[in-house]
């Protein structure tokens, strides 16, 4: 199964309020058959710009990153699902890549030798 | 009456050495074959050029003999070379000559033979290694074949226990909440400074 990673931005809210609206996604995510893996908060900070959603101006956000495994063809419900939940300012879902092998096969090995010209 | 010839239409030979200073010929000109004659010429008897006995008789003479020495020089010419060709065909020498062409050509042929049974075996050497080697090449592809089955079930079987690993690790239903709770309590910054130095500098104002 492909694995997913949803960086989704919540409102600036109570830590209940917060702990429920993540509750929410996680179950919307198990309800479509999605294995989820890990959760990671990324702390409440001020947005790189004013949202408007729900007929809300939001400037500050909280940012979770839920990874996940899911069959590929629940993205575009998920979303649906996500754009109208009104805790929910910005959901975004992307694809994680397969792990770059840290095996050097080609080139010359990663040292910063060349970089004392400059400085 | 006259039309003047000159070009592609006439072989080389009138052109390169005419009679006249101009090359002409016939044509049939202003009228054409059924038109009457015209009114001057009429009652012209067409008469030809007159001969005279005494020149007719000389130059006959002269052309019977002419004739005679050129058919004379002709066959004189004709016979020496049949009878050169005859020689040839039937003569002394031809019969030796087709001995020594008949052995030349057989001991050619025995050589023409024996080339063929050398590079014969030759070839059925070249051709019995070649397959031997293909059959070593197919075997040993098949063993490489194995052998990255091998590896590939491996790396398989070693990526399915890391995945039962980290399994372990998942959210269900009963650690949902814990794992919030846990989350909300970790917030985690993947935001860092580096130089060309290499230093590291991970404390950010998260704001």
């Amino acid at each position: 199964m492909p694995r997913y990673e949803l960086a989704v931005i919540l409102k600036a809210m109570q830590r209940p309020e917060t702990a429920a609206a993540l509750r929410r996604t996680v179950e919307t995510l198990m309800e479509r058959g999605a294995v989820v893996r890990g959760l990671e908060n990324m702390g409440e900070r001020l947005l790189p710009y004013r949202i408007s959603k729900h007929n809300q101006r939001h400037s500050r956000g909280a940012y979770f990153l839920i990874d996940f495994y899911a069959a590929p063809n629940i993205g575009p419900s998920l979303l649906d699902h996500l754009d109208r939940d009104v805790d929910v300012v910005r959901p975004t879902l992307l694809k994680k890549d397969a792990e770059v092998s840290t095996k050097t096969c080609c080139g010359p090995a990663p040292a910063a030798k060349s970089l004392d010209a400059n400085d | 009456m006259f039309q003047v010839i000159s070009g592609r239409s006439v072989p080389a030979v009138r052109l390169l050495a005419p009679r006249a200073a101009v090359l002409v010929e016939a044509v049939r000109g202003r009228k054409s074959r059924n038109d009457p004659p015209a009114k001057s010429k009429e009652g012209r008897i067409k008469v030809p050029p007159p001969v005279d006995p005494v020149e007719t008789v000389v130059l006959k003479e002269r052309f019977t003999e002419y004739d005679l020495i050129m058919r004379a020089l002709r066959l004189e010419f004709k016979e020496e070379m049949l009878r050169k060709r005859f020689e040839e065909e039937t003569g002394s020498l031809a019969e030796e000559r087709a001995k020594q062409e008949e052995e030349e050509h057989r001991s050619l042929m025995a050589w023409n033979q024996q080339e063929n049974l050398r590079l014969l075996t030759l070839r059925q050497m070249r051709v019995q290694k070649e397959m031997e080697e293909t059959e070593l090449k197919k075997k040993e592809a098949v063993v490489q074949q194995e052998q990255a089955m091998q590896e590939l079930i491996k790396e398989k079987e070693k990526e399915i226990l890391q995945l039962q690993e980290e399994a372990k690790n998942f959210i269900t239903l009963e650690n949902l909440d814990q794992r919030i709770e846990e989350a909300l309590d970790n917030p985690k910054n993947y935001n860092f400074a580096i130089d060309r130095e290499g230093r590291v500098v991970r404390q950010t104002v998260l704001e």
